[in-house]
């Protein structure tokens, strides 16, 4: 059994990198109910380890496809086949069995490669002659079609040449190559030789189906190895990824690390609110407020005997977020919006607008959708022509400034480019004598603020603050800031 | 484990046929978990929409068992002395009355304070021993002596403290009583544990890694229709068909609340009451309110009432 074992951590491994969070003792639980109720009935086998390992609705989901995927060397289309590879295990205890009867299940492999072989069960019977049976180990095995020691063995020759050393993706021919070697792939291609040599029907019969099988094999085998390389080559693994998505420029960010992303900002907003939830209570502390405590002294005859005082209870944060969400700036409002929204629960009151040219208000979409939605739609609403952050603020005086009081923090998230057209910066002031405090980010490095059509050298006076933010990083720095002086 | 009646959990087929024959009809992966949750000697979390049948299973699994089943419905503000055990106070209160009076007697003959504090040392823990202890339903479960199933229901509405004393008696079936020591599920006979949750909140990581995760979606339209027959075994199998698929149906839109088992069944109910043989649309609408709770939901299903029961009809 310890080849499933060794197997099954494998696997665990494997849920581990599709966020399904699953810990040691769950992973002893697994092996224990393994033990229990075995490997031959799959959907059993499943079903069992969905409850153990896999313990949300979400969670579930990604398990089947990992499960899938993992114990997928060939699909099993006929129930017939899946018993008989069943019974083999039951006999020899998921030994490997080179005995195993390979007519009888060569349907199994030809559905799995489609096309030339295709049509597995039947159009085996239907030979005018014995079909031949390989006689080297690997050919016999990959004919008996049985998945899981196909599986077992590959694991283990990728345990021989030590796969899960790869390091860089160049690497991955090179161990299907040392895989299939340690597989027994030169027994496999002398026969095939051999047989072609022959040149009989049944031995080119056997031949091509050895050959079919040998190329569906190494289509595993180096997705294995891809798969190994995902789980190990990033260096120390996911933390490690995570801190160097953290730094990395968020332009530069590919659509297949979004949801890592996600992640990571979810967890930084998740450290800040624990940071920040507890209010901490300052009475008793403080300036005494001589006013109160004259006036609530009064009924003691003026004896100050029940002080009060200034107690210092902070509201929430307003925060107003505008954004532009032109093509070069979308990747952080993006994100912005994202970590604003991971700190519903303290910061209660986040407003959100969008613009290229026109102001448009997204709170609504963005408490009710998911956030690819609410990204794709505002971009579809907004995100279309030349950026004009003038009429931005056109807009928003017109519109939103009424709202906005000392106790708002507005944030603007943009380039300042402003295609030559009027910055109407006097706006902004205005809205910089009201608010709290206007925060400028600016994914731009400082030094080219100034160049070209940029106009951060007219709106940067009327800002509390301008801040570069291009990774995840600056802006943690630039939430966390926000919620310190607000509490 | 050696509990009562345990080989009727010999096999997952077993476990499926002896549920059927009590009127309880499961899928596999709830006759998985069942199995599992025996061998494994873990509890089962089990989560899902309300009225799919998640208490039902405990209830059944008992029935099927022949062991008593302890519910401990969770409740915001629940606490150690209503789930674990208390003390009687009344009766310690008594004790000490009783006491007061013999108290010359017990110190007849101590001279000086210190030995008469001895003397009454020795009493002080009897008002704290096993007689005084009033169990409330986890103590109860484990102290069972036939083994028993333990229903903790609806452990979402429960506070994250009490998810928290939860743990000692999921992983290791024991339970510490400061003034008495460790009380421990009899050997062999641990209870067979079923939690319950409508995912309000979201239930500790601690918690669900002590547990297998049971998630009962609502059933597909076969498994539906074999639970309506077994529950309403009156009823007509065009109007069992018709009925299932007008609630399959109509958990495709977007409502608020959309009808659970318990409420087909219901509504089964209902129609065989009416005595109708087949879904009419104007005997839904007259219906309607038995397995649609929200006044809304009723109004956004009788705008297309005639389309949905014209195809539930077509489709069986």
């Amino acid at each position: 059994m310890t080849e499933l074992h060794d197997t099954l951590v494998e696997f665990v491994q494997v849920l581990r990198t599709a966020d399904v969070k699953v810990s040691p003792a769950e992973t002893l639980d697994a092996m224990e109910t393994l033990d229990i109720i075995g490997i031959e009935d799959r959907l059993l086998l499943k079903n069992s380890l969905s409850m153990v390992l896999s313990k949300n609705p979400e969670e579930k989901e990604a398990f089947n496809t990992s499960f899938d995927r993992f114990f997928s060397f060939n699909k099993f289309s006929s129930e017939n086949n899946a018993a008989e590879s069943g019974e083999d295990n039951a006999q020899d205890d998921g030994e490997f069995d080179p005995e195993s009867d390979a007519p009888s299940q060569q349907g199994g492999q030809g559905d799995g490669q489609g096309g030339g072989q295709g049509g597995g069960d039947e159009a085996s019977e239907e030979l005018d002659f014995d079909p031949l049976e390989a006689q080297s180990e690997l050919g016999k095995l990959l004919l008996s079609g049985d998945r899981m020691e196909v599986m077992i063995k590959m694991a283990e020759a990728g345990r021989q040449v030590e796969v899960n050393q790869i390091v860089v993706f160049t690497q991955k021919g090179l161990y299907t190559r040392k895989i299939m070697e340690a597989m027994g792939l030169k027994g496999l291609q002398d026969e095939v030789g051999e047989l072609q040599d022959q040149g009989d029907r049944p031995q080119m019969h056997l031949a091509g189906k050895l050959k079919g099988a040998r190329d569906y094999l190494r289509e595993q085998v180096r997705d294995y190895v891809e798969k190994q390389f995902f789980l190990h080559a990033d260096e120390s693994g996911k933390q490690l990824r995570e801190e160097l998505l953290k730094k990395v420029k968020l332009s530069n960010l590919e659509k297949r690390n979004f949801k890592d992303v996600q992640e990571i900002v979810f967890k930084m907003a998740k450290k800040l609110v624990s940071i920040h939830s507890k209010r901490r209570k300052t009475f008793k502390r403080g300036q005494l407020d001589i006013r109160k405590t004259l006036r609530s002294n009064m009924q003691y005859d003026g004896m100050l005997f029940d002080l009060k005082w200034k107690s210092q209870k902070v509201d929430r944060p307003k925060v107003m977020c505008i954004c532009d969400v032109s093509g070069s700036v979308s990747n952080y409002s993006r994100f912005l919006l994202m970590f604003l929204y991971s700190l519903a629960e303290i910061l209660p009151k986040v407003r959100s607008f969008a613009f290229s040219s026109d102001l448009g208000e997204v709170t609504r979409l963005f408490q009710q959708s998911k956030l690819e939605d609410a990204m794709a739609k505002t971009m579809r609403d907004y995100g279309n022509g030349s950026t004009d952050y003038g009429q931005m603020l056109a807009d928003f005086r017109s519109h939103i400034l009424k709202d906005v009081d000392s106790k708002t923090t507005v944030i603007i998230l943009g380039d300042a480019r402003n295609n030559y057209g009027d910055p109407k910066s006097e706006i902004l002031r205005e809205v910089y004598d009201k608010a709290q405090r206007v925060i400028w980010l600016n994914p731009e490095p400082k030094s080219s603020w100034t160049v070209g059509d940029a106009e951060m050298k007219k709106y940067a006076p009327c800002c509390h603050q301008t801040e570069v933010c291009n990774s995840l990083v600056h802006l943690e720095r630039v939430v966390g800031n926000l919620l310190r002086v607000a509490v | 484990m050696a509990i009562k009646n345990d080989d009727k959990l010999q096999d997952i087929e077993a476990i499926q046929g002896h549920f059927d024959s009590l009127g309880y009809i499961c899928s596999v992966e709830i006759a998985t978990a069942v199995f599992l949750a025996y061998h494994l000697e873990k509890p089962v979390l089990i989560e899902g929409p309300p009225g799919v049948g998640k208490t039902e299973l405990a209830k059944t699994t008992a029935e099927m068992l022949d062991l008593p089943c302890i519910r401990l419905q969770c409740y915001e503000g629940l606490d150690e002395s209503k789930a674990i055990y208390e003390w009687k106070y009344g009766k310690q209160l008594l004790y000490t009355q009783v006491l007061k009076e013999t108290l010359g007697e017990i110190l007849d003959g101590a001279t000086g304070l210190a030995e008469s504090v001895d003397k009454l040392h020795s009493f002080g823990d009897i008002f704290f021993s096993e007689e005084f202890l009033e169990p409330r339903p986890l103590l109860k479960a484990l102290k069972a002596e036939e083994s028993c199933v333990l229903l903790i229901d609806e452990v979402d509405k429960s506070d994250h403290e009490f998810e928290s004393l939860l743990l000692e008696m999921l992983s290791d079936y024991q339970l510490s009583i400061p003034e008495i020591g460790t009380v421990k599920a009899i050997p062999g006979k641990k209870p067979l544990v079923f939690l319950t949750s409508n995912n309000t909140r979201e239930i500790s990581d601690a918690l669900k890694r002590r547990c297998l995760h049971l998630y009962i979606p609502f059933p597909d339209a076969d498994l539906e229709r074999q639970i309506v027959r077994a529950r309403v075994p009156d009823i007509p199998p065009k109007l069992n068909q018709q009925l299932v698929a007008f609630i399959q149906e109509l958990r495709g839109m977007d409502l608020k609340k959309v009808p659970a088992i318990s409420e087909t069944i219901d509504w089964a109910r209902t129609l065989i009451l009416l005595h109708s043989e087949s879904l009419e649309p104007e005997l839904v609408r007259q219906t309607l309110n038995v397995i649609l709770k929200f006044q809304e939901d009723v109004e956004t299903v009788q705008s297309e009432l005639q389309g949905v029961t014209n195809r539930a009809i077509k489709a069986s």
